[in-house]
């Protein structure tokens, strides 16, 4: 009432009008746009055929999540008994450390979901005369976690041990710790020049040096065997960054009087490390996991720049297929359901980083 | 200083310096002659140390080629993206951290929402509707979409949640507006956690390459990022070795001064960024 005798407006009318922009640019290209995929991905639609004829898309419902994830005949048994076995003996370590009580509860749930996805979702497999009517896809997936699988634990081990070396406030730390971060900042198409490069067996310097000390080089991004390793490689060396200095402020959290107290114990250095530094880092740590597997689920450009998600589909990773899908054989449907499956996947994790980042410590 | 300490740097030093590797070889390569590295690229110290010495590529590159305009491009989509990130945030970020209205909390569960769709998810769709429009291969095309992902509100909304109530009550007394409020005491206040903003999405614009790959067809309206990922399929043929590796060093030259300049702001704004979304 003040307000509007001065001419000013009202706290409500400020809020609206602050929060206007932000709000329609939101509604417009994220809200929007999530719905609008969720409904490309019930239509059979083509890129180039609805650009001419917005008419040419047709309403099919599910059928192309059951393009790309299921098949004819699909059959569920011990199909993949080693994937399976390591799933059962997770469930079971699950129930017997929890019955122990050697496992939060919390813990006993994750390693128990876990497990039993491990168990079920490999056991799916085309029985006598059927396919899978998408090839693909589920390789595709497996690709990505394989490259989750090996990326997000290199990069957490390694950061943990340089954090853990480099957590001293002087001059020379700070100028290590710069070079750590430094290829954090580069783009992902400058970290693909400066690595195919470095992997190519004529030119690269891995090769060189490989040469010099009187071996045979590597045909790093067109060998099956090697194909993903150079590309977990590159992603490690360019990652590290962000997790390093994660771990760094989560040290910082631990105070010095317990390594003090454990000095007199005769706790240093590796010792100190195992049993002090790692149990008070535990929900830095899983901060930090999950973060990176929510990152490094969504690969692309390493994948699309290193190998073309070659030699034979073995580094094709899941939002590659997409672009591809979408963009090279215009099934943008296919490609929509793709999609929603991807943010299906990163949703769950984001809903654990956010109980995760809740829970305090106890 | 003790003896375990000299060890440590010195121990460290080393995974230091084969970290720096990669980007020091690429510098050094692209002040090598494009003839020599035809024929070898270790020359001197496996090509660590750029001798024979040119800096003919980098003349190349400003002479011809589409490097430079491409580095325009790139300035222009990230400083646009930037301030357009900022005026959204903080006007939405005050107003959700200070303000009272309806439909408040409402409002700001719905933002949290968005922080878990991932920009792999909405690509197709923005692509149709952007098509849509006619907006490809434009500035705003390349700039709108980052404009609605709202990690930069919380950011902000975190940070005028930390200011103390007085500031504004003291002013109200004086019976200053809401708005001028927000203008003249918070947005001066607020400069540091806009200045993390900043950096965060200049970053993130310099470097997003699934967006302008889709979005930008037209070599004209390539950001430096993209048309990096476009010379370096055939890079030996065409242009010649050392002359990408100038390309590469001209893309990489604003993130890492930027980062040498305010490494203090730039590890924060990756913090916040990477532990948000």
């Amino acid at each position: 009432m003040r307000d509007a005798k001065r001419g000013y407006l009202s706290q409500r009318q400020s809020a609206w009008l602050l929060l206007v922009p932000f709000l329609a640019t939101y509604a417009l290209f994220l809200v929007y746009p999530f719905f609008r995929g969720v409904w490309i991905s019930l239509h059979d639609w083509n890129l180039l055929a609805v650009a001419f004829n917005p008419d040419a898309r047709e309403f099919i419902g599910l059928r192309n999540y059951q393009r790309v994830m299921w098949g004819q005949n699909i059959q569920w048994g011990f199909a993949a008994p080693l994937l399976q076995g390591l799933g059962l003996i997770g469930l079971a370590l699950a129930v017997f450390l929890r019955r122990m009580d050697r496992l939060s509860r919390f813990n006993a749930i994750a390693l128990g979901v876990v497990s039993l996805l491990l168990v079920v979702l490999p056991g799916f497999h085309p029985g006598e005369g059927g396919r899978w009517y998408d090839r693909r896809f589920w390789p595709t997936v497996g690709n990505t976690l394989v490259f989750v699988g090996f990326t997000v634990p290199g990069v957490t081990i390694a950061a943990l041990l340089l954090a853990a070396g480099l957590n001293r406030e002087t001059r020379a730390m700070g100028i290590l710790r710069t070079l750590f971060f430094l290829s954090q900042v580069l783009s992902v198409t400058v970290v693909t020049l400066i690595w195919q490069i470095m992997f190519s067996p004529r030119q690269g310097l891995i090769a060189n040096i490989t040469e010099v000390a009187g071996g045979t080089p590597i045909n790093w991004l067109t060998d099956q065997q090697f194909a993903m390793a150079a590309i977990v490689i590159a992603t490690i060396w360019w990652s590290l960054g962000i997790a390093m200095i994660l771990f760094l402020a989560g040290l910082q959290d631990i105070s010095k009087e317990i390594y003090e107290a454990a000095a007199l114990d005769n706790a240093r250095g590796a010792r100190a490390f195992w049993f002090i530094t790692l149990p008070n880092l535990r929900r830095t740590i899983m901060l930090v996991v999950v973060l990176q597997i929510i990152l490094h689920f969504q690969v692309f450009g390493q994948s699309h720049l290193m190998t073309q998600g070659g030699p034979n589909d073995t580094t094709q990773v899941l939002v590659r297929y997409i672009y591809q899908t979408g963009f090279r054989d215009s099934e943008l449907g296919r490609a929509s359901a793709m999609a929603v499956f991807l943010f299906v996947i990163m949703g769950a994790f984001s809903v654990i980083q956010f109980v995760v980042g809740r829970e305090k410590d106890q | 200083m003790n003896r375990s300490y000299t060890w440590l740097v010195i121990g460290l030093s080393i995974p230091a310096f084969i970290w720096l590797v990669p980007t020091l070889w690429m510098l050094s390569l692209s002040f090598q002659p494009n003839e020599v590295l035809a024929r070898t690229t270790s020359s001197t110290a496996f090509g660590l140390i750029p001798l024979p010495f040119t800096a003919d590529n980098y003349a190349a590159l400003f002479t011809f080629g589409q490097t430079p305009w491409w580095f325009l491009n790139s300035l222009i989509v990230s400083l646009g993206m930037t301030l357009g990130v900022l005026a959204v945030s903080t006007t939405a970020g005050y107003a959700l951290a200070r303000l009272d209205f309806p439909f408040k909390r409402v409002i700001t569960v719905v933002c949290v929402i968005g922080l878990m769709v991932p920009e792999q998810a909405v690509f197709i769709p923005l692509y149709t509707m952007f098509a849509d429009f006619g907006w490809h291969n434009s500035y705003h095309a390349l700039i709108l979409p980052r404009m609605a992902v709202p990690i930069g509100v919380f950011l902000m909304l975190q940070f005028f949640q930390a200011i103390p109530r007085d500031i504004e009550e003291a002013a109200r007394l004086d019976g200053v507006g809401w708005l001028q409020i927000f203008w003249h005491v918070m947005l001066p206040l607020a400069r540091p956690a806009m200045m993390t903003l900043a950096i965060l999405t200049f970053l993130y614009a310099w470097n997003d390459y699934l967006w302008p790959l889709v979005s930008a067809q037209q070599r004209e309206y390539f950001t430096i990022t993209l048309g990096l990922a476009s010379i370096q399929s055939n890079f030996a043929q065409s242009e010649g070795l050392g002359r990408v590796m100038a390309s590469g060093v001209i893309a990489s030259l604003p993130v890492v001064i930027l980062f040498l300049i305010f490494q203090r702001y730039v590890v924060k704004a990756m913090t916040a960024g990477g532990s948000k979304g």
